[in-house]
């Protein structure tokens, strides 16, 4: 079992989803969210008309800078190094998880680092890095509001660019008391800015004391070695600026050839996670701290991370490192708005985690995921670099056909019906027979309501029941007629 | 012009009347239909779990059966998605049925595309007193570009007036298999598409998939909506009597 896996509760997504569902308190919180993701970026989009651009031709030259980077990957990631080391940065790579928590601690030991300050990272939820710091009497703060806030609740982040919006406002509230020392109060919406500012008040004196800052990159552009940032909170260059030591950790397909590359996909980036045009901040991070800068990182290293990224290279499933992690997927997709991401067990949820959990923690380990879409592909239809996500779903549910995994009455099922709709006479005596059966099970108003053959429908729903006779039977006689 | 009609496994056993409207509809604007007596499943459901070789045995099964008409008909998005779409990708390396695949794709037409795109129609037998909204099926929509045509098509009938409900591009939830795998987190979804069809305050709720269909009023009727009627747009197109 691969270091991933161990922390992975994808296994039991079937059980998740279900608590999820009846879930009222998330429910709530779920649907305020979904119109406000979908309305916003559909505004940004149809934004892009104001500025004489038009989203296919946009998002086929995304498609085409992520496939140009990943077509020579190695190359590019050469440049980088030489490019971020010759402007005074060391870059560092990490097979797996483990690896970055042992490189992290060890650089903040070396610095005598007690405090580090984080910026969103999802690839230090992959590390499990906030715990391998803990565990070195490192204590991890982080600086994004939903960080913040699930950090405080001891959770995991349940979306990728929003990590808290599982959580009420009356949640934040108890929470905020709780650790703020303060009595619980009765908010509304109207208080959102009483909140953040106080979380901004405990957050200043951590950014002023921490000795170390933590962030990702959305981007790493390898003809300058710099690390670009894509935030909305300012946080970020609280913690990539104020300390002495400043770790980059992020993945090893997040490079791009040029800042030209960059500012391409950034037409295409916010728009399509937030609809904003550009988000508050874009920081471009170069090197360290030069003479006469009168601030910046001492120290910067890069630590870029494989743990399991190149396995997808030259594989079926190499478009899924095209992602630019912009969660326009889950902002669309069905099944996450009716769960969450917490149901998808590992660190990535929606339709792109139902791609990357199984390619990295093993697809015996997330049997379900790649199975649950209804296939509507919304989620391909939103993407900005043109991931065909259902396709990679579907792929991964042929390879769960190929080595055995699926279990054998739904095999034996699928066999029967196949060797049965391959046989037009036998078929049509069989569908007879069944449709007779359906009346029968149906009630007065022709319809079943507990139908024990497939009990997950009827749970929810009647199954409505026609004719009592199939169209082949109709249609015979009425030609005979 | 020969063409022939594929019902869909789904209407043979669920629904024959959508089979039936879609004949009247096809022949009463000229056309010879032809329902080929061995036309079973076009095999989504094993290509969907993954069972690449079942779904291969069943497309070389249709492809035999239909690659001889002028164009193949279904009044489906889903199984016409099935055909146009996955076909061609089933057989891509496959020097005998690649290319009977890709031609069978190019012939074969979702019903409202056909009525609209190719026989370009201007009228249809059906008459509807009252209102309608439209849900736009996944697989009609994304994958196969049908927007226009079903509205076009509602337009063309005496009496039907269109209430656009909010989201009537959102998925309902079924997903073949899914709904049954996952089957609250299906209705979870269908409970959505329930609210926006109450919010459009139509009498009838219309698609072009029985699948959705089935899920949309099997949850219409199970939160006690008894009133709303779920229809495929076959069966409005063509009129009462198909």
């Amino acid at each position: 079992m691969t270091a991933a896996a161990k922390h992975s509760q994808a296994m039991h997504f079937q059980a998740r989803a279900g608590e999820k569902v009846r879930n009222p308190v998330l429910q709530r919180a779920l649907q305020k969210a979904k119109p406000l993701f979908v309305g916003k970026r559909a505004k940004g989009i149809a934004a892009l008309a104001d500025d004489a651009l038009d989203f296919e031709t946009l998002r086929s030259a995304c498609e085409s800078i992520r496939n140009r980077t990943l077509a020579d990957l190695d190359v590019w990631l050469d440049i980088f190094e030489e490019r971020a080391t010759a402007t005074g940065a060391e870059v560092l790579w990490a097979r797996d998880g483990e690896e970055v928590g042992r490189l992290v601690v060890d650089i903040a030991r070396r610095h005598g680092v007690t405090k580090a300050t984080k910026s969103k990272s999802m690839l230090s939820e992959e590390a499990h890095l906030n715990e391998a710091l803990a565990e070195a009497g490192i204590r991890p703060v982080e600086t994004d509001l939903g960080e913040y806030i699930v950090q405080l609740a001891g959770e995991t982040p349940s979306h990728i660019i929003a990590p808290a919006i599982h959580k009420t406002l009356e949640e934040v509230e108890a929470l905020f008391a709780a650790e703020h020392g303060r009595p619980v109060e009765t908010r509304t919406s109207a208080d959102i800015p009483d909140l953040t500012r106080e979380a901004r008040e405990v957050l200043r004196q951590h950014f002023l004391t921490a000795e170390m800052g933590i962030s990702g990159a959305n981007f790493l552009i390898a003809e300058s070695g710099t690390a670009a940032l894509v935030t909305n909170e300012g946080n970020g260059r609280m913690v990539t600026t104020l300390p002495k030591v400043h770790v980059v950790v992020t993945g090893i397909e997040k490079i791009v050839p040029t800042l030209e590359d960059f500012a391409t996909l950034m037409r295409l980036l916010p728009r399509s996670a937030t609809g904003q045009s550009i988000s508050n901040y874009v920081s471009l991070l170069t090197g360290t701290k030069r003479e006469g800068d009168c601030d910046g990182p001492e120290k910067t290293v890069f630590i870029l991370v494989d743990n399991g990224r190149a396995n997808l290279l030259g594989s079926a499933y190499q478009d899924m490192l095209r992602c630019i992690r912009c969660g326009a997927c889950m902002n669309h997709c069905p099944v996450y708005f009716s769960l969450g991401g917490h149901a998808y067990g590992w660190v990535y949820p929606g339709p792109m985690g139902s791609v990357l959990t199984p390619l990295y923690t093993g697809i015996e380990n997330a049997l379900d995921l790649p199975h649950a879409s209804t296939g509507c592909n919304q989620c391909g239809s939103v993407c900005p670099v043109r991931i065909p996500l259902p396709r990679l779903m579907h792929r991964l549910r042929e390879e769960q056909v190929e080595r055995g995994l699926r279990p054998w009455s739904e095999r034996f099922m699928l066999k029967a019906w196949a060797w049965l709709a391959g046989r037009p006479a036998l078929y049509r005596w069989m569908m007879r027979r069944a449709v007779r059966y359906l009346n029968w099970l149906a009630d007065d108003s022709g319809r079943i309501r507990i139908f024990g053959l497939a009990p997950g429908w009827s749970a929810g729903r009647d199954l409505p029941v026609a004719a009592g006779r199939t169209f082949n039977e109709l249609y015979k006689a009425r030609k005979r007629a | 012009m020969r063409l022939a009609l594929y019902v869909t496994c789904l209407v043979d056993l669920m629904r024959p009347s959508v089979g039936f409207a879609a004949l009247r509809l096809l022949e009463d604007a000229g056309c010879e239909v032809i329902v080929p007596e061995g036309q079973t499943c076009c095999g989504q459901p094993a290509w969907s779990a993954g069972e690449r070789e079942l779904a291969a045995d069943l497309a070389k099964k249709a492809i035999a059966e239909l690659e001889a008409f002028d164009h193949v008909v279904i009044p489906s998005g889903s199984c016409a998605d099935q055909v146009r779409n996955v076909y061609p990708q089933l057989f891509a390396d496959d020097p005998d049925w690649g290319p009977r695949a890709r031609t069978l794709a190019g012939r074969t037409h979702e019903l409202t595309s056909f009525l609209a795109d190719v026989l370009k129609v201007s009228a249809v037998p059906g008459a509807f007193d009252g209102s309608v909204t439209y849900h736009d099926s996944c697989k009609g929509l994304r994958g196969l570009g049908i927007k226009r045509q079903p509205r076009d098509l509602l337009g063309l009938v005496p009496g039907l007036a269109l209430k656009e409900m909010g989201e009537c591009e959102e998925c309902c939830g079924f997903g073949g298999a899914f709904s049954v795998k996952f089957g609250d987190v299906s209705t979870r979804i269908v409970d959505r598409k329930c609210d926006s069809i109450a919010g459009a305050g139509a009498d009838a709720v219309v698609g072009g998939d029985l699948g959705c269909l089935m899920n949309i009023e099997g949850r219409l009727r199970r939160r006690g909506d008894e009133t709303t009627r779920v229809l495929h747009i076959a069966e409005v197109l063509a009129g009462g009597d198909a």
